[in-house]
C-alpha cells in the first residue's frame, strides 16, 4: 500500500489514550482488579493451608498467583475488546476515514492496551508487598533493599516487584499475540478462544522442547520444535524463583527474559500491523 | 510560452474509474459483485447525491472512496490522491451508515479524540470543538458518556467528528436515518451552508425529497451498476416544466387560462390537486411553536461551521 503519510506517534498516542481511558472505565478492569487484590488480602486468612511453607511465602505465593491469573484474562479480554470490540461495532470506520495509517492503528491499540495491564501489575504488586510488609512488622530494609525477617521466611521484597515486573512483560507479549489474532478473527468469540489456547500452549512450551530433544520420531521432535519456535515460552517470565531471591541475585536472568519478551512482542506485533493491513473494513 | 504559469486544474474532489468489487462468498470460487465498473466523478464544490436501493453497492463505494476496501479492479481518488494511501484522508469528514462511538467516552472526550487524528492543530482545537458542538446542538450534552445518547444525538456527534478538522470533501451515509424532521431539516441546512463555503458533499440517503432540493447531481445505482446519472431535474425530466398552484380557480376559467399559455408558447399539462406538503406542515408548526427549533429547521440561517 502506497502511503505517504509519516509514521505520527502523536496519532499513536491519541489511539492508545482513548484505548486506556475506554478500558480502565469498562467493569472488565475494576473486577479484575478487585478479584486479584481480594485473593490477595485473602490469602492472610488462608495461610494457615501453607503445607509447610512460611506464612510471608504463602501469601507471595498466593498473591502472585493472583496476579498471573487475573493479569492473563484480563491482557486476553482487554485486547480483544479493544480491537475487535472496534470491529465489531464499526467504530473503527471514522477512526480509519481519518487520515491515520493501519500500522499507527495497531500501534495506538497494543500501547494502550498494555498500559492498561501495566497498571494492573503495577497495583496489584504493590498490594502485595505492602501485605507481606504488614504480616512482617519488624521488617526493615536492609542495605541491599531487603527485609531480613521475610527474607528468612522465603521472601524478598525485591524479588516479588522484579516478579511483577516480569509478568508485566509477559501481558505485552500476549497483548501482541492477542491482537494479531484479533487482526483476522471474523469474531470476538473465535479471539477469545483462540487467544486462551494460545495461553495454555504458551505455558507448556516445555513440552514441546521435551518433544523436541527427546521425542520419538522425526514427526514428533519436528512438531515440538516448530511449536517451541513459534510460540514464546511463558516459563521463563517464572514466578516461585523471583519471588524467593533479592532483586539483584536474579537480574541477570530476568534481563534475558525481558529481553526475550520484547523482542516475541517486536515480531507479534509486526504481523498483527501486517495481516491488519490486509484486513478489508 | 510559459506555461508553467498556467494554474493547473483542480482535480475532482473524488473520482472513481472503472471500480469493481467482488466479495467472496465462502471457501469455493462463488463471488459476489457488489459493485461492477462503476465510474463518478464529483467537482469541487457539489453537492452529490447517491442513490439506489439496499444492496446495489453504495456503502461498498463509499468504503472503496476512503481506503477501507480494496477494490477488485479500477482506481478510487480523493483531491486527486489515490485512496488507499492514507494522506488522502487529509482532506475527508466521513459519517457511516448508523454510526456507533466508543460508549465509554464523552460526547466532547470522543470529538476531541477525533481531532487529534484529524491533525487538528493543540491552539484553538478546544475552541473548535465548541464551535463544532454547538453547530449540532450538543453543547448541554457534551460531557455526558456517548453510550447514553439517542439515536439522533448519534448521529449529530457523527456528524460533528466529521466536520471537526474542516476537511473539504465529507462523506455523508444516510445523515439523517433516525433523525426527527427538524433535525433533517438542519442537517440540509447544514450541508447547503458548507457548500456555500466552497465543501464538496457527497451524500447516499433514502430520503428521495431531500437529495432532490439539495443535491447538484445524483447518481443512482442498482446491482452495483451505474443506471444514470445528472442533476436531478434533468433525470426527472422536469427541466422545463413549472407548476402554478392557484385557490379557487372555477373549471371554466381553466380554459381561458389554457388558451392564455398556448397564445404564450406554453402548454397546460393537466390539473390535479396541490400534493399536501406534511414535512413542510410539521416543520412550520414546529417552528411557531419554538424560536430555537425554528432556527434550524432553516427559518434563520445556519451555523456556517467556520473556523
Amino acid at each position: 500500500m502506497n502511503n505517504s503519510l509519516p509514521f505520527s506517534l502523536g496519532r499513536v498516542g491519541a489511539i492508545a489514550g482513548n484505548a486506556f481511558l475506554e478500558a480502565v472505565r469498562q467493569r472488565v478492569f475494576l473486577f479484575m482488579t478487585l478479584c486479584a487484590a481480594a485473593l490477595t488480602i485473602g490469602s492472610l486468612g488462608l495461610s494457615e493451608l501453607n503445607f509447610g511453607a512460611s506464612e510471608a511465602k504463602f501469601v507471595a505465593d498466593f498473591g502472585h498467583g493472583a496476579l498471573v491469573l487475573f493479569g492473563s484474562v484480563l491482557t486476553i479480554v482487554n485486547a480483544v475488546q479493544v480491537l475487535g470490540g472496534e470491529l465489531e461495532h464499526r467504530t473503527v470506520l471514522t477512526v480509519l476515514a481519518k487520515p491515520v495509517r493501519r500500522g499507527e492503528f495497531v500501534c495506538g491499540k497494543f500501547v494502550g492496551s498494555w498500559l492498561v495491564v501495566l497498571v494492573f501489575c503495577v497495583l496489584v504488586t504493590a498490594l502485595l508487598v505492602f501485605v507481606l510488609w504488614l504480616r512482617v512488622p519488624a521488617a526493615q530494609p536492609g542495605a541491599a533493599g531487603e527485609a531480613p525477617q521475610a527474607a528468612a521466611q522465603g521472601v524478598g521484597f525485591g524479588g516479588v516487584a522484579l516478579a511483577g515486573a516480569l509478568q508485566a512483560v509477559k501481558f505485552g507479549l500476549l497483548t501482541a499475540m492477542v491482537l494479531l489474532i484479533t487482526s483476522f478473527a471474523q469474531t470476538n468469540f473465535f479471539a477469545l478462544a483462540t487467544s486462551s489456547l494460545v495461553l495454555v500452549v504458551c505455558h507448556l512450551q516445555y513440552l514441546a522442547h521435551d518433544a523436541w530433544h527427546a521425542g520419538h520420531g522425526w514427526g514428533v521432535r519436528l512438531g515440538g520444535g516448530l511449536i517451541g519456535l513459534v510460540f514464546p515460552d511463558f516459563q521463563l517470565f517464572g514466578g516461585e524463583e523471583y519471588l524467593a531471591a533479592s532483586a539483584g541475585e536474579l537480574l541477570a536472568p530476568a534481563t534475558r527474559a525481558a529481553a526475550y519478551g520484547v523482542g516475541y512482542t517486536a515480531v507479534f506485533l509486526a504481523l498483527a500491523v501486517w495481516s491488519f493491513r490486509r484486513r478489508e473494513i | 510560452m510559459n506555461t508553467s504559469d498556467t494554474p493547473s486544474p483542480r482535480p475532482p474532489a473524488l473520482d472513481v474509474r472503472h471500480l469493481t468489487k467482488d466479495f467472496p462468498l465462502g471457501l469455493g470460487r462463488l463471488r459476489l459483485r457488489a459493485v461492477d465498473d462503476l465510474s463518478l466523478s464529483v467537482a469541487p464544490g457539489q453537492i452529490y447525491g447517491l442513490l439506489g436501493p439496499n444492496g446495489s453497492g453504495k456503502s461498498t463505494t463509499l468504503k472503496a472512496l476512503l481506503g477501507l476496501l480494496a477494490p477488485t479492479s479500477g482506481e478510487c481518488f480523493l483531491c486527486g490522491i489515490p485512496s488507499e494511501d492514507s494522506a488522502a484522508r487529509r482532506a475527508v469528514g466521513f459519517l457511516p451508515e448508523a454510526p456507533y462511538f466508543q460508549r465509554f467516552l464523552s460526547g466532547r472526550e470522543l470529538l476531541r479524540f477525533h481531532a487529534r487524528l484529524g491533525g487538528l492543530p493543540r491552539a484553538g482545537r478546544e475552541a473548535r470543538l465548541e464551535e463544532v458542538l454547538a453547530s449540532v446542538d450538543l453543547t448541554g450534552a457534551a460531557d455526558r458518556r456517548v453510550g447514553t445518547y439517542s439515536k439522533g444525538m448519534l448521529q449529530r456527534i457523527g456528524l460533528a467528528q466529521a466536520l471537526v478538522h474542516d476537511p473539504e470533501v465529507l462523506i455523508l451515509d444516510e445523515p439523517t436515518a433516525g433523525v426527527d424532521p427538524v433535525g433533517a431539516a438542519e442537517i440540509s441546512s447544514l450541508i447547503l451552508a458548507l457548500k456555500a463555503r466552497g465543501k464538496t458533499v457527497l451524500i447516499c440517503s433514502h430520503l428521495l425529497t431531500q437529495i432532490e432540493e439539495i443535491c447538484d447531481r445524483v447518481a443512482i445505482l442498482h446491482r452495483g451498476r451505474l443506471l444514470a446519472e445528472g442533476p436531478p431535474s434533468e433525470l426527472a425530466g422536469l427541466g422545463d416544466r413549472q407548476s402554478l398552484v392557484v385557490e379557487n380557480l372555477p373549471p371554466e376559467a381553466l380554459a381561458v387560462f389554457g388558451d392564455w399559455l398556448a397564445a404564450r408558447g406554453g402548454k397546460l399539462l393537466g390539473v390535479e390537486a396541490a400534493p399536501a406538503r406534511l414535512e413542510r406542515y410539521f416543520l412550520r408548526t414546529v417552528a411557531e411553536s419554538d424560536p430555537h427549533a425554528a432556527a434550524g429547521a432553516g427559518v434563520a440561517a445556519p451555523n456556517p461551521l467556520r473556523r
